[in-house]
């Protein structure tokens, strides 16, 4: 069963959630439909990559998690940044920009 | 702070599990009833939610596997799957648990040994610094002649080579002054010795310097065992007076349990250490230096210096010193020293053997390893489609390996701990088959190197048979497998291709192992052929010790006559006992096969000595009986008389080894011709008297069946009586009651002598062979082992084969095959894997053979009647291992055969 994954969005998705959360708590579902909707249907984020990342990013003290009731009272996982994941969206947003800047001036040049 | 709560989450992983499912699940729900709200039917709303996740398991795992640490968790799930597994099979897996311990104990086993004796270093400081000084004469090929005192002194002062230096003399003592005497193993060194050692006592002290006196000093040290024997581990033992040969001594103190001298000794351990300067009586004084009294000489090398480098240094010394001194050192005779480390030393000629028995136990692991991957790969065949499930289920190969490979180290875990276990509770039984005088037998142990080897081999042995099948079984093409109706038990042609290949080599190392026994077996045998020139049977023999006190003044044997008259009453006494038919008396050289040899130089009158090779004979006093005691033959002239005494002429027998070469033409041309002889432990002869020959006797294989026949000459005992002798009784009587009554006997004549070590003239020689014996018994034991399970091996693979094919076997059966058709069919199969494994077996049988020529005696390594009978054998043997599965292949009813599966 080979899953094929976007070496970016892999990268990516870390940065995509934190931004997510920094509005406020969120279960996952809630982070999928977030991501999806603010990107209109372009970004597609996969469940089966979604919630490793999650479990991976708690374990590494960037969001911590809680149990909550949703929205139709059924026990969900509610995630929430730390301090030391505001410190690390800071640090991801400016590697992005970097990155896509220099993305930008590469294709700007083979013009 | 990861790891710790990784960790944390193995121990909650029941709640982890659960969270994750219900996290999951939650975000399902929420799925389905938006995808609902969107206006999909219920089926297509849940059907979508699910399909997003993909493969649920597979992510709940991922998941999961973020919250623990991953392989721990694993490979308690491994270890748990894999102990399932096994008690599924309970048959297989005793059997293999039984092979593998039977492998891994006798691995375990002659290991402890070999560490023991081999590997473990000497339990004193700088082992490495200690060696052993040996003087040869190298023009006539004699070892060990014994070293002078003042060369002893040169040794230590002059050559620059010791940092200590000191004589190992051991001897009989008479412990008199109890109710009876007693023989004591007794051992007279300088009064370094225990420093030398890096020794301490107990109890007590060793010596100190004020104790290095030209003679024999009063302190004497005594063993942990003489003293629990002799004084019943009194603590108050210090400054006790014993009565050693007639001297008065004290105890000074008492060594440690486990101290023991690193060297030969007379008979047992050593019971008790006296100190001298060997230059005072009882020996020669003033110090000669052409007189060689001192048999034994222990150094410790200078720190920092080699033995190559010490030998070398040495050898420029012993130059200087043949210039210096060329009366005492005859250039002709060749004199060196030659060191020896003391650890190899007292090891002796057993490492070879217990080199190869290691190899042998390693060849009978391997061909364990080599049955177990057969079994395990034919087990596997029967889970194929368990792994194929597993793998399209999302299982990595890699996983399925380590699974497998987790059943093998289980298997050999337990195995492990069961042979350790059985080594542990049957090591002193096991001790007790081992010959008596195997060295450094009380050092073996279950100790730390040992038990790591245990652990080292153990993993070594499931990696070795778990991985073959582990990486075959877990093959990525899987689609036969999971097809619906098919054979199940199907198998790819390459396993059964790797099958034959491992039964091959089983059946090339056994023959390895067989070829090895079979040549011991012949050499063994062709030992017993040998004759020794005397009849063992119905002879027994005692020892005596006659004590030489320190100052011959005291001592009652001091002159030639008091001792003849000594050994002549004693012999009248005992010739006349119940039950001797005829006795005889010899100095201790003359006991066959039982302590070392007397080499003496000596020269035919008339011959022109050739300097350049001086000839050295073996030499004994003997009684007149000695030889018909012994039942050895007379071939010219006669035997002593009780006139050839000190009154009469020196006369000596020859035997016709010396004969033949002096004199071939006819053996009578000896008698009356005189020789010269070394006499006593001067290096010159000239003045030696002369010896007329009056006889010449059959040859005594004094030294062993394999040794070179060395010649012999024999003094008449009342002419040169000696102090300790060996009484020689051909008689039926039972030995125990016979020594008694011999000890009576001496006792009447002599109160204060002991009489010990009785036994039978069949027990010595059966104890010489001992070593050689208990070499063939277990590398046989091996060999057969081996041979049974390649049978085994064989039989299994060929019952596999052919169930396999049962199929096939029903089409021809129907089409009208006959059943001798089917069996050469079947036997067919089996001869192409058993000749492969024979073949390689000789040629690997001719390469490993060449370790074992040092034990070998009468056969070639290379023997091809030994090697064309046991590959006979072997391919027999195996060839009816297939025949009968084949047999049961042709009885298949071909109905069955074609609907089965």
């Amino acid at each position: 069963m080979a899953k094929p994954k976007s070496d970016v969005l892999q990268g990516t998705l870390a940065l995509l959630v934190l931004k997510t959360l920094e509005r406020g708590a969120m279960h996952g579902y809630g982070i999928t439909l977030h991501i999806q909707r603010v990107s209109s249907e372009v970004l597609r984020v996969e469940e089966g990559s979604l919630y490793p990342a999650l479990h991976r990013m708690e374990q590494d003290g960037w969001i911590s998690a809680e149990w909550g009731a949703s929205e139709n009272n059924r026990r969900a996982r509610y995630y929430q940044l730390t301090a030391k994941g505001w410190k690390q969206l800071a640090e991801e947003e400016k590697n992005w920009a970097r990155l896509s800047a220099a993305v930008a001036s590469v294709l700007q040049f083979a013009q | 702070m990861s790891l710790l709560s990784r960790l944390a989450g193995l121990l909650k992983i029941h709640r982890l599990e659960r969270d994750v499912e219900d996290e999951l699940r939650a975000h399902l729900e929420m799925r389905t009833r938006d995808n609902l709200a969107a206006g999909m039917s219920p089926e297509e709303a849940r059907y979508d939610a699910k399909r997003r996740f993909g493969n649920s398991t597979l992510v709940k795992e991922d998941t999961r596997a973020m919250d623990i640490v991953g392989w721990i968790e694993t490979t308690g799930q491994n270890l748990r799957y894999a102990a399932r597994m096994l008690r599924r099979t309970p048959g297989f897996t005793l059997v293999a648990i039984l092979t593998l311990a039977l492998g891994i104990g006798a691995n375990v086993a002659i290991f402890t040994v070999v560490h023991a004796v081999l590997l473990d270093p000497l339990p004193f400081p700088h082992p490495e610094e200690l060696v052993r000084v040996y003087d040869d004469l190298r023009t006539s090929n004699t070892h060990d002649v014994g070293m002078s005192v003042p060369e002893l002194w040169d040794m230590r002062d002059k050559s620059g080579v010791f940092q200590d230096i000191c004589v190992i003399f051991p001897t009989d003592g008479n412990i008199t002054g109890g109710d009876h005497p007693e023989r004591v193993e007794a051992l007279g060194t300088n009064a370094n010795y225990f420093t030398m050692l890096g020794v301490r006592a107990e109890l007590g002290r060793t010596y100190v310097p004020a104790d290095a006196l030209p003679g024999f000093s009063e302190p004497v040290v005594i063993s942990d065992a003489y003293w629990r024997r002799a004084f019943g581990a009194d603590p108050k033992v210090l400054g006790t007076k014993i009565r050693l040969d007639g001297d008065l001594y004290t105890v000074a103190g008492v060594m440690p349990p486990g101290f023991r001298h690193p060297g030969r000794t007379l008979d047992a351990d050593v019971d008790l250490w006296a100190t001298t300067g060997f230059a005072a009586p009882p020996f020669p004084a003033p110090v000669v230096r052409a007189v060689r009294l001192l048999p034994g000489v222990m150094g410790r090398l200078k720190p920092g210096l080699t033995v190559s480098q010490a030998q070398a240094q040495l050898d420029n010394f012993v130059a200087q010193l043949t210039r210096q001194f060329p009366d005492e050192y005859p250039a002709a005779a060749g004199w060196s020293i030659r060191l020896v480390p003391t650890q190899e030393d007292v090891v002796g000629n057993v490492r070879t053997e217990l080199f190869v028995l290691f190899a042998a136990v390693g060849f009978v692991l391997l061909i364990v390893c080599v049955n177990l991957a057969n079994l395990l790969l034919a087990r596997s065949a029967s889970r194929q489609r368990e792994m194929a499930i597993r793998l399209a289920v999302g299982a990595g190969r890699g996983r399925l390996i380590v699974q497998l490979l987790t059943e093998s180290v289980l298997l050999v875990a337990i195995s492990g701990a069961a042979a350790l276990l059985t080594v542990f509770t049957l090591k002193n039984s096991l001790l007790r088959l081992a010959p008596a005088d195997l060295p450094r037998l009380n050092d073996v142990s279950l100790s730390p190197g040992v038990l790591l080897f245990a652990f080292f081999i153990s993993i070594l042995t499931g990696l070795l048979f778990g991985l073959a099948p582990a990486l075959q079984t877990a093959r990525a093409d899987q689609t036969t497998a999971l097809r619906e109706g098919s054979r199940g038990a199907g198998s790819s042609k390459h396993q059964l291709q790797f099958s034959r290949f491992l039964v091959a080599s089983e059946i090339a190392l056994s023959l390895v192992l067989l070829i090895g026994a079979g040549l011991l077996f012949r050499s063994f045998w062709q030992l017993l052929e040998v004759r020794p020139g005397f009849d063992p049977h119905h002879v027994t023999t005692a020892k005596i010790w006659l004590a030489v006190p320190n100052d011959p003044q005291n001592d009652p044997y001091f002159t030639i006559e008091k001792r003849a008259a000594f050994h002549q009453e004693i012999l009248r006494r005992i010739s006349a006992l119940p039950g001797v038919e005829q006795a005889a008396i010899g100095s201790p050289p003359s006991a066959p096969m039982d302590g070392k040899p007397r080499q003496s130089p000596f020269l035919i009158e008339g011959r022109a000595s050739n300097l350049e090779h001086i000839p050295v004979a073996e030499t004994a006093s003997v009684t007149p009986a000695y030889f018909s005691v012994l039942k050895t033959a007379l071939i010219a002239g006669r035997f002593f008389t009780d006139d050839d005494n000190a009154k009469g002429q020196q006369v000596v027998l020859i035997d016709e080894t010396l004969a033949h070469r002096y004199w071939p033409n006819s053996d009578s041309d000896a008698l009356g011709q005189r020789l010269q002889m070394a006499a006593g432990r001067r290096s010159e002869m000239a003045a030696s008297p002369l010896f007329t020959i009056v006889g010449v006797v059959g040859n005594i294989k004094s030294d062993g069946f394999d040794a070179a026949s060395a010649p012999h000459i024999y003094r008449a005992v009342y002419q040169a009586p000696p102090y300790g002798a060996v009484v020689y009784l051909r008689t039926t009587a039972d030995p125990g009651l016979l020594g008694e009554a011999v000890r009576g006997e001496v006792q009447h004549v002599d109160p204060t002598i002991p009489v010990f070590d009785v036994r039978t003239m069949d027990f010595i020689v059966s104890a010489f062979l001992a070593e050689r014996r208990f070499a063939l018994e277990l590398l046989g034991i091996f060999a057969g082992v081996a041979l049974l399970l390649a049978s085994i091996g064989i039989y299994g693979v060929m019952t596999y084969t052919f169930s396999r094919r049962t199929n096939e076997i029903g089409i021809r059966i129907a089409m009208g095959a006959q059943r001798s058709d089917i069996l050469r069919l079947a036997v067919g199969e089996g001869t192409m894997t058993v000749a492969l494994g024979v073949v390689a077996g000789l040629a690997g049988a001719a390469v490993m053979t060449r370790f074992l020529r040092s034990l070998l005696f009468g056969v070639k390594a290379t023997d091809p009647l030994t090697y064309a009978a046991i590959a006979g054998l072997l391919t027999a043997v195996t060839l009816l291992a297939c025949l009968v599965p084949a047999h049961r292949a042709t009885r298949v009813d071909p109905l069955i055969a074609l609907r089965h599966d």
